[in-house]
C-alpha cells in the first residue's frame, strides 16, 4: 500500500505573537515566505494598515502585493480607501489593477470618495473610476456613470462610461448616451458603443 | 387587502412563467454579465436553460421583471443573490471518477514530475478539499493505485477535509450507492468495495484506513495553519460558490498550504486567472493545472 497517514491534520500549528515593529522589520526580508507571514502578522494589528499600503510602493513579489490587498480589504475603511485611490495615478500597471479590484470589494467605502475622484484633473485616475464603478455593487453606480457621459470631456473616459453602461445603465440614461453620441459625433467607435449600449439597455 | 395583493403578485407570477422572461439582448447581457462574475458561458443554444432559472430565481425574490432582478443581484451589498442564482446554474454533485480526466494529468504529468524532483525524501501529499462524502479522496487513491506505476515505490499522503461533519462522517464510513458508483466498471467495484444489503457496497477498509479525514473551514486561519507543504490540492466546484472576498482570501491560503512548484485542480467551470494571478497555468494533455511558482526570493 502507497498511501500513509501522517495524521498532521488533526496537529495545530501555534502561531507565536510576534511584536508588530519586528514584523515591520520582516517586511523587509528577502524571502517571500518571511514577508508574506509579516503581512498576515501586520493584519492582526487594525492600525498597521498604513504600514502595508506604504510597503505596496516598495514591494516587488506579486503574491506579497496581492496578500497585502487582501488584507487592506479585510480591513476596508473610508482611509484604506483613500490610500488606494492614490495608485489610480501610478505608474506601475500592476498596482493600479490591484488598487481598482480591491476598491471593487469595498462599496460602501468607495462611496464616499466617488464624486471628488470623478473630476480629477488626470484623465487615467478618472478612467480608473470608471474601471471600479464597472463592478461596484452600490446601487448609484447608473447615477455616477450618467454623470459622467453627461459631463466629462475626454472621450477615453465617456468610453469607459458607456461600456459600463451597457451593463447596468436604465432607460433614463438613454437620452444622456444620445446626447453624447452629438457631442462626439466624428468619432466613429462612440457612435458604435452608444448604438450598442442603447440597444442593451433597452432590451431590444 | 393583504390576500388581495398576494393574488395579484401570483396571478403575475404565473404569467410571467408563460411568457419569454428574457429577450436576446437581454440574455446577451446577463450571459457577458455571468461570464465576467464565474467564468461560465452560457451558448445561445442554452437560453431556455438560463431563462427557466432566472425565473425561478425572480419568483422566489419576488421580482416582476428580468431588469429588476437583474438589478438586485448586480447590486445588493454582500451578493447573496449571487451566490443562489450560480447554486441555481451549477449542477453540485459528486460521484467517483468524476471528471477523471484531471486524476489522469495527475498521474501522468504531476506526480511524475513531484517523484522526480523529491527523490524520496518526504511523502507526496494531496489534499482534497472539500472532499464532501469521500468520493474524491477515495477516486483519488484507486486512480493512483490502478493507474500509477510507481505508486509503490514513494509514500503518499492522502488528506481530505469538509466543512461539514455530517458529510464527514459518511466519507469515513465509506458506503455508497448506484449513483456514486455509476462510473466504476464492475471490476473495479469487485476489486475495492464490498457488497452490503440492498444496492448500498463499502469501500474497502484498506482505503478508508488511508485517507485522513477532518472537518474544517478553509477560511479559517487557525485550521488552514495545519495544511503545510502541500504536493497538490484538490479544491474542486468550491470557489464558485463563493464571493470574490473569500475567493481572493482562499486562495492566498491555499497558496500558502503548497508547497513551491506544488498544483492546484480546480473544477472544470473555475478558472485561477479570474480570481488571482499568483499560479503559473500548466497544461497537462487538455487539463489546466495552476502552479505555485517555486521561486522564493525578490
Amino acid at each position: 500500500m502507497a498511501f500513509i497517514k501522517v495524521g498532521n491534520s488533526a496537529a495545530s500549528i501555534i502561531t507565536p505573537v510576534v511584536a508588530r515593529d519586528h514584523l515591520i522589520e520582516l517586511l523587509k526580508s528577502p524571502d517571500v515566505s518571511e514577508r508574506r507571514a509579516a503581512v498576515r502578522g501586520l493584519a492582526a494589528f487594525p492600525d498597521s494598515m498604513v504600514f502595508l499600503y506604504e510597503h505596496l510602493a516598495v514591494e516587488t513579489n506579486n503574491s506579497v502585493r496581492s496578500l497585502v490587498f487582501v488584507e487592506l480589504i479585510n480591513h476596508k475603511s473610508f482611509a484604506v480607501a483613500g490610500d488606494l485611490l492614490c495608485l489610480l495615478a501610478s505608474e506601475d500597471a500592476n498596482l493600479r489593477g490591484g488598487a481598482i479590484e480591491a476598491l471593487q470589494e469595498m462599496p460602501d467605502e468607495m462611496a464616499p470618495h466617488v464624486e471628488a475622484m470623478l473630476v480629477d484633473p488626470d484623465s487615467d485616475v478618472r478612467i480608473g473610476v470608471v474601471a471600479i464603478l464597472a463592478a461596484l455593487r452600490h446601487p448609484k453606480v447608473p447615477i455616477w456613470l450618467q454623470e459622467v457621459i453627461e459631463r466629462d470631456p475626454h472621450v477615453n473616459v465617456c468610453a469607459a462610461a458607456i461600456d459600463a453602461l451597457a451593463e447596468v445603465g436604465e432607460p433614463r440614461s438613454i437620452p444622456a448616451l444620445i446626447a453624447l453620441a452629438k457631442r462626439f459625433r466624428d468619432i466613429a467607435f462612440i457612435q458604435f458603443a452608444v448604438a450598442a449600449a442603447t440597444r442593451r439597455i433597452s432590451g431590444r | 387587502m393583504v390576500q388581495q395583493l398576494i393574488g395579484v403578485k401570483s396571478m403575475k407570477m404565473a404569467e410571467l412563467s408563460q411568457e419569454a422572461v428574457l429577450s436576446d439582448e437581454d440574455f446577451a447581457k446577463f450571459r457577458e454579465f455571468f461570464y465576467k462574475k464565474t467564468g461560465i458561458m452560457f451558448e445561445a443554444k442554452k437560453k431556455y436553460f438560463v431563462e427557466r432559472r432566472i425565473l425561478d430565481r425572480m419568483m422566489s425574490s419576488k421580482c416582476g421583471s428580468f431588469r429588476e432582478y437583474f438589478h438586485a443581484v448586480r447590486f445588493e451589498s454582500g451578493g447573496k443573490e449571487m451566490q443562489r442564482l450560480v447554486n441555481q446554474m451549477t449542477v453540485n454533485e459528486t460521484y467517483f471518477f468524476r471528471e477523471d480526466y484531471q486524476f489522469k494529468a495527475l498521474v501522468e504529468g504531476v506526480l511524475p514530475e513531484l517523484a522526480s524532483s523529491q527523490a524520496l525524501i518526504r511523502p507526496i501529499r494531496i489534499w482534497s478539499v472539500p472532499c464532501s462524502t469521500g468520493e474524491e479522496p477515495y477516486s483519488l487513491a484507486m486512480y493512483i493505485l490502478e493507474h500509477w506505476a510507481d505508486a509503490d515505490r514513494f509514500d503518499i499522503q492522502i488528506q481530505a477535509s469538509d466543512i461539514d461533519s455530517a458529510v464527514l462522517a459518511e466519507a469515513a464510513a465509506g458506503i455508497y450507492g448506484p449513483r456514486s458508483l455509476s462510473r466504476l466498471s464492475a471490476a473495479m467495484v469487485a476489486k475495492y468495495f464490498t457488497k452490503l444489503d440492498g444496492d448500498r457496497f463499502r469501500i474497502s477498509q484498506d482505503l478508508r484506513g488511508s485517507i485522513d479525514f477532518s472537518q474544517g473551514n478553509v477560511v479559517e486561519p487557525d485550521f488552514m495553519g495545519r495544511f503545510r507543504g502541500v504536493d497538490v490540492i484538490f479544491c474542486r466546484n468550491m470557489l464558485i460558490y463563493f464571493d470574490e472576498t473569500s475567493q481572493r482570501e482562499t486562495i492566498e491560503t491555499l497558496y500558502d498550504c503548497l508547497s513551491p512548484g506544488g498544483y492546484i485542480c480546480l473544477g472544470h467551470s473555475e478558472s485561477m486567472s479570474r480570481m488571482s494571478s499568483l499560479f503559473r497555468p500548466r497544461k497537462f494533455g487538455d487539463v489546466i493545472l495552476y502552479q505555485k511558482p517555486t521561486e522564493n526570493s525578490r
